[in-house]
Formats: structure tokens, C-alpha cells, sequence
């Protein structure tokens, strides 16, 4: 297996950064330009403060580049990291959705090795089930431990952990 | 998750902007206005300056400016707490509102816990008695919990609670603390007050909540999975607890945002009929008498306490159960 760089492509950013710009605005404009109730501002400013966080960590995916390969998969940024395959201890697969029927929505992936920090990566990402058949994988041989919500996740992509089937 | 607040929360937004401006002119369209209703009861006491009092009043309550301008200084003010003027007593809204909205809030967030533990605790013993007479006996309450009206129910236990126990059910406190500064005397005297109209106002979700749960954890009861634990000896509680019951329990946490407005409207009228001093009552005499800040705050605020316990619902379910639906699409 070679190795693969993948990026969050550039729609998917420009999308989150306007995301991200549109909250900032909304909660700083009343802050700025009105006489703010204090519980009302201490509200704005809890907004102001996650879309903020969410503004850093676009900016963050922008710079990073994942690269995965046999053995590890890195994440080669400026809060770069590194998950070593044959040390997966943590593997967990999300759904979600905003809509109520909850079609339509997106996964993310958590994996993280012996000692090291997570990656966290979105089903946005170019290769993204590259990433989680390797994950998968390695879980296999690991034995990391995967919860029902991954184990039926890893299904509906056609993926199935040999030793992790449900048991009672 | 942190994209999945981001996403709800920018949805809230215009969501909340849309719902305060529908409320604002639907309640705004029926001809008149506040003052009209107040200038009738002048003319018919023959009051020769009723008009003058009329054009006065419009100046005051600003009705003389057009409907959007209005709509943007009450939206305007909300960021300073500064809701507008009330007819009622030409008082500002904010000041009206304060004590019956804290009132309202505790009395919901009571109700909410007891439909949720009730309804948890008989749902599983429900469950898993079927068939014997504690499952007779919740369905029977479950049927009737849904099918008697909460006003008749509260107007039931008045009488009840008058001709037979001469208790005097009506209000959320004793009258000696009514206009009093917050103590401790005050909020046991709350507490008190508060089990009837939470029992009245929580019975019909507390039954409809019973039903659901003892419907799907019935269903997760007989799926194979459950079997096999029992043929291999698996202890009864573990077995329920570790995987029937997490599955039947979702409806629960997805509830919790219809739950609320369900609860407020339906306390309104329970409000009436015990003579709560919540933001039902007057709520329905905003309404009445076409007092357009009050009611759209009050409106507002139940759209807001809807959007939140759509979000931490949503938010729950997600954390708890972030699982794919089958057929739905998996990537972007």
C-alpha cells in the first residue's frame, strides 16, 4: 500500500469557513452595535466564542494534509498528529445529521493509538473510506474495542470487523 | 460533533427570526387594536374626551407607526431585555413578565421530570410484566391519562379537593406569600402548590410517554438477540439494562423537544382553571385584547424554550445513538 496525501476539498471549506464567518458576525453584530442585556451578552459571547472555535479548527483542517499509510495515518499540520495501525486502541464511527429523519447527514471518524491524540476526520474528506477500511483493519487485529453505533456504521459502508461481531 | 452544534445553531437562528416575526403580525392582523377594546368601554361610559384618550394612547404604545417599524423596535429592544410596553396597565412587558416566567419555567421543568420518571418506571414494569395485572393496571391508567382533558381533570380535583379534603387547590402559593421577596417559607409553599397542577398537567404525556415505552421495549423484548442472552443464563436485569432498554429508551430523549411546547400549551388553559399565576393566563388575555408586545414575547419565549430542547434532544440522540439510518447516504 502506498501512501495517499488527501486534503478537505475546497468546497467543503469555503462552505465551513462562511459557516463559521456567518456565526461570528450574527453574535458579535448585537455586542457591538447594541446596549446588550449582560445575560444576553454572556449568551452571544458563549456563541461567539464556539464559532470562533469552529473558525480555528476549519483554518486547521485548511493546513493540514492527511497522509495514510500501511502503517500509520498522520495528519501533517499545524496540530499535527500521528496513529500507528498496529497500536489502534480507539476506533469509534458517527452518523449525523441535522435533519430529522436524519438522512442526508455525515460521518466522522475517531482513531487514536497507544499514547497518542486522536484524528478526527469527516466522511468530507477525499479517501475517507480508504481510511475507515483501514481503520477497520486494524481494529481487527488490535482487538480495539468498538462500540454498536461503529459496528453498524462500518456495515451500512460495506464493512465488517471479523471478531467484533455483536455478542451477548 | 462540534460541526453538528455549529450546523444546529445556525439553523436556530433564522428559525427564531422567522417564528418572532409570523407571531408578531398574525397576532397584529385582526381589525383594531389594544386601545380600541379600552376606548369602547370609555364611550360607553360616555366619556367625552375617549377619542383624544384614544390618540393619546396609540402615540403612547407607538400604533400609530406602520407594523414593520414596530416589529424591528421590539426586536431591537429584546437584546436589551426591553420587550416594549404593555396595554395592560401600560406597564413595560419585562416587568410583567419576570416572576409568572420563573414561575412558568419551574413548574414545566417539575412537570417534564415527573412525566419522564413516571413514565419510565411504569413503561419498563409495563413491559416487562405483560399481560399480568401491574401492565392491566398501567394501561388502564394510560388510557385514561390520555383520554380525560386536562381542565377537566383540574376542574375534577378542585371539587374534589374542596367537598371532600376542604383544601384549597388553586394558585402556587399561599396568599401571605404572593408579592413577597423569595424565602424559604415562600418555596415550600411553591413545592406544595406545585403537585397538583404538575400530576394535572403531566398526566396525558405521562400516558402517551407509557405506551411508547412499552411498545418498543415489548419489540426489542422479542428480537432474537434477547432470547439467546436468556437461553444462556444471562442475569434478567443485565440482560434488560444492557440492550433493550438502551434501544427502547431513544423515543425518550427524541421527545424531550416536542415535549415542551406540548407541556406549555397545555398548561394554559390547566393555568386558567386553577388559577395559576403563570404566563398562561395572561398569555390568553394578551391575545384577547390584541396586546401585541406582551403576546409575542411570551411567544417567543415558548418558540425559544422549543428550539433549545429541540437542540439538547438533537444533541442527545447523537451523542447516544449516532448510528447511520439505513438508506440514507453515507457520504457527502
Amino acid at each position: 500500500m502506498n501512501s495517499a496525501g488527501l486534503r478537505y476539498p475546497q468546497k467543503t471549506l469555503v462552505a465551513d469557513y462562511t459557516r463559521a464567518a456567518t456565526g461570528v458576525v450574527l453574535c458579535a453584530a448585537p455586542l457591538l452595535l447594541l446596549d446588550v442585556n449582560r445575560w444576553l451578552a454572556a449568551l452571544l459571547l458563549a456563541g461567539l466564542a464556539l464559532f470562533a472555535l469552529f473558525l480555528v479548527r476549519t483554518a486547521l483542517r485548511h493546513r493540514t494534509r492527511y497522509v495514510l499509510g500501511p502503517d500509520t495515518l498522520c495528519a501533517d499540520g499545524p496540530a499535527g498528529t500521528l496513529v500507528e495501525w498496529n497500536r489502534l486502541d480507539r476506533l469509534k464511527l458517527s452518523y449525523f445529521s441535522t435533519k430529522r429523519d436524519r438522512s442526508d447527514g455525515w460521518m466522522q471518524l475517531s482513531v487514536g493509538s497507544t499514547g497518542g491524540r486522536l484524528i478526527k476526520v469527516d466522511s468530507a474528506l477525499e479517501g475517507f473510506h480508504d481510511i475507515v477500511e483501514r481503520a477497520a483493519q486494524a481494529a481487527e487485529t488490535t482487538g480495539a474495542p468498538l462500540s454498536d453505533a461503529t459496528r453498524a456504521n462500518l456495515r451500512s459502508m460495506g464493512i465488517v470487523v471479523v471478531g467484533q461481531e455483536e455478542t451477548v | 460533533m462540534l460541526q453538528f452544534i455549529i450546523r444546529r445553531v445556525l439553523l436556530m437562528i433564522p428559525t427564531l427570526f422567522v417564528i418572532s416575526a409570523l407571531v408578531y403580525f398574525i397576532i397584529d392582523l385582526p381589525p383594531g387594536d389594544c386601545v380600541t377594546s379600552q376606548i369602547e368601554e370609555l364611550l360607553a361610559r360616555g366619556d367625552p374626551d375617549a377619542h383624544a384618550r384614544a390618540a393619546e394612547l396609540r402615540d403612547l404604545y407607538g400604533l400609530n407607526h406602520p407594523l414593520w417599524l414596530r416589529y424591528l423596535d421590539w426586536v431591537g429592544g429584546i437584546f436589551r431585555w426591553d420587550f416594549g410596553l404593555s396595554c395592560q396597565d401600560t406597564v413595560p412587558v419585562a416587568d410583567l413578565i419576570s416572576e409568572r416566567m420563573m414561575l412558568t419555567i419551574i413548574m414545566e421543568t417539575c412537570t417534564i421530570a415527573f412525566i419522564w420518571i413516571v413514565s419510565f418506571i411504569i413503561g419498563v414494569y409495563a413491559a416487562t410484566h405483560q399481560y399480568k395485572w401491574g401492565d392491566y393496571v398501567a394501561s388502564f391508567i394510560g388510557f385514561i391519562g390520555l383520554s380525560i382533558p386536562n381542565f377537566l381533570l383540574a376542574l375534577v380535583l378542585l371539587y374534589v379537593g374542596k367537598v371532600y379534603f376542604g383544601l384549597s387547590i388553586g394558585g402556587l402559593m399561599d396568599p401571605e406569600y404572593i408579592d413577597k421577596p423569595l424565602s424559604w417559607g415562600k418555596i415550600v409553599s411553591v413545592m406544595q402548590h406545585l403537585i397538583i397542577p404538575v400530576i394535572v398537567i403531566g398526566m396525558s404525556g405521562t400516558a402517551g410517554m407509557i405506551r411508547r415505552l412499552r411498545a418498543n421495549l415489548l419489540d426489542e423484548l422479542q428480537k432474537q438477540y434477547v432470547v439467546t442472552g436468556r437461553a444462556k443464563g444471562l442475569p434478567p436485569m443485565r440482560l434488560l439494562v444492557k440492550y433493550p432498554l438502551r434501544h427502547a429508551i431513544n423515543p425518550f430523549v427524541a421527545d424531550i423537544g416536542g415535549l415542551l411546547p406540548d407541556v406549555i400549551s397545555g398548561s394554559v388553559i390547566v393555568s386558567v382553571v386553577l388559577s395559576l399565576p403563570t404566563t398562561g393566563p395572561m398569555l390568553l388575555s394578551a391575545l384577547k385584547t390584541q396586546d401585541v408586545n406582551l403576546a409575542a414575547t411570551f411567544l417567543l419565549f415558548v418558540a425559544v424554550l422549543t428550539v433549545i430542547g429541540m437542540l439538547i434532544s438533537d444533541l442527545a440522540l447523537a451523542a447516544l445513538d449516532p448510528r447511520i439510518r439505513f438508506g440514507a447516504t453515507s457520504e457527502k
